[in-house]
């Protein structure tokens, strides 16, 4: 699951005209990192609800900008893997 | 007399050219851009002929993330800045402070994009809208990109004047010119009218030119069998500068804007007031501001859309300014198309061209004119006449009029060819 997730959100980057090159687990998605800012943010988190079935709350978009892809997949997975469990 | 500011730079995007001397060269020699959708189009059975821009790469203007999710309007306006400051040999920053620099550019805004999104919207709700749309849609997102991508930070507008804004946004710049808000104003509007929902509005409303066998007999501005309009898309920028500003900088200029005015018809959202008295009055009130009187003029570049009551309308107006004396009057629609907002940039660069190069572009199509009233209309040739000022009307939807006025500074040749 986890790396289908991270699969899908390399895929979403090269669609969204974003550098996909030396990204890992440890790279960030904001700034710092894949250089995401705020309305990309807003669409991965889009793309990947959509894609997920999963949901995120207007106050943890701020949230993405510090997380690592590593930690963003897992994130996802835990909720898509959640929301199937229920 | 109010002061003048000079034009120095020009920028266009449209179905007959980008540079002012291509669509100038168009506009004298009848040479029409309109053609008819082919079979494959969207606009196939919708538009019975359009006249199209070239394409433009939105990469080549914007940064490739955001240039993914951005109406053609916006794209468009960017060239015609980036054009309109190439021609004018002016950098932000290095030849004039940012803060001294506005931005006054119009438009009805990214509609083929909002109604794709809506569309997505209806087959996947919430998830089928970007979170981009409200960037790449709102109608001062022009105005604002090109104070993002140039770093311009002074004054930054739109004007919403429908078909009449883009010669609206050239008088605003002259005004805040003259009230020594900025040094420099980039005013233009850009409109990109040819997705599917527009063109049925606009066919709905039986505004558009039918049933020509060639498409480029189909925008006949005042000729008795026209038909409706041509609907076309494009964009226009030009650079205007206070005199001594241009000066000090060593630019040359295309020409003065003289004075311009806006008044409204007061009479009915679509339809022109008949008789055209508050038009009328909207060209006595430019001429006034630019101190000159009706008879300074020697060349009216008419809005004359090709409509039947637009075109009646604005006839009758020049009858009232000038009574049995018009002076040239020409409508280059009858080449370009109207290109809503757009058609008054495009046709205050034409009026700089006339008057730089002492030509004046006919009405192409106007085989059998509107007899009734009769003005002096320029058919078949251009006519090789100095028109020393120049008078320029544009007119939209819920009756709003412009007048810009023109003057030649005897300056600045202009670069290109044609």
């Amino acid at each position: 699951m986890k790396d289908d997730i991270r699969q899908f959100l390399l895929q979403s980057l090269k669609e969204m005209n974003y550098s996909t090159d030396g990204i890992d687990d440890d790279t960030v998605l904001g700034p710092a990192g894949a250089d995401l800012q705020s309305l990309a943010l807003a669409e991965l988190a889009v793309r990947v609800e959509d894609q997920y079935g999963v949901r995120f709350d207007d106050d943890e978009a701020e949230m993405l900008a510090g997380m690592t892809v590593g930690e963003f997949a897992e994130l996802v997975a835990g909720r898509a893997e959640a929301s199937s469990a229920s | 007399m109010a002061t003048s500011m000079a034009v120095t730079g020009i920028g266009l995007v449209s179905p007959v050219g980008t540079s002012a001397a291509e669509v100038f060269a168009a506009a004298c020699e009848g040479r029409s851009g309109a053609v008819r959708p082919a079979p494959e189009h969207p606009l196939h059975g919708l538009l019975d002929v359009a006249a199209f821009s070239a394409d433009i790469d939105p990469v080549s203007v914007l940064p490739a993330t955001e240039a993914r999710f951005v109406d053609r309007a916006i794209v468009m306006a960017l060239r015609a800045a980036e054009d309109a400051l190439a021609d004018a040999g002016l950098e932000v920053g290095r030849d004039v402070d940012p803060s001294r620099v506005a931005v006054v550019v119009s438009g009805v805004g990214g509609l083929a994009l909002l109604s794709e999104q809506v569309t997505s919207y209806a087959g996947k709700g919430r998830l089928g809208v970007s979170p981009y749309l409200l960037p790449g849609v709102l109608p001062n997102m022009a105005a604002a990109r090109i104070a993002i991508k140039f770093g311009i930070q002074g004054f930054t507008s739109s004007v919403g004047t429908a078909c009449a804004s883009g010669a609206q946004s050239i008088g605003e710049a002259l005004r805040i010119l003259r009230a020594g808000e900025a040094d420099v104003v980039l005013a233009g509007c850009s409109e990109a009218p040819l997705f599917p929902t527009f063109a049925a509005a606009f066919g709905n409303a039986r505004a558009l030119a039918h049933g020509w066998a060639d498409p480029t007999d189909a925008s006949r501005p005042f000729d008795r069998r026209r038909n409706g309009l041509v609907l076309a898309e494009g964009a226009g920028v030009l650079v205007l500068e206070r005199a001594e500003h241009a000066r000090a900088r060593g630019a040359g200029r295309y020409a003065d804007v003289l004075g311009w005015a806006a008044t409204n018809d007061a009479y009915h959202p679509t339809t022109p007031r008949p008789d055209g008295s508050v038009a009328a009055r909207c060209m006595s009130l430019a001429l006034r501001d630019a101190g000159l009187e009706p008879a300074d003029v020697g060349y009216l570049n008419a809005h004359g859309t090709g409509t039947k009551a637009g075109d009646l309308a604005e006839l009758r107006a020049i009858r009232t300014v000038y009574g049995q004396s018009s002076p040239p009057v020409s409508s280059t629609k009858g080449v370009t198309g109207h290109l809503l907002g757009a058609s008054g940039v495009i046709e205050a660069a034409i009026g700089m061209l006339a008057l730089q190069r002492g030509l004046l572009p006919p009405t192409a199509n106007l085989d059998d004119p509107e007899p009734d009233p009769e003005v002096d209309h320029i058919v078949k040739e251009p006519r090789a006449a100095q028109p020393g000022v120049v008078l320029s009307n544009s007119f939209g939807f819920g009756g709003h009029n412009v007048s810009l006025v023109l003057g030649d500074p005897g300056l600045k040749q202009s670069g290109g060819t044609g």
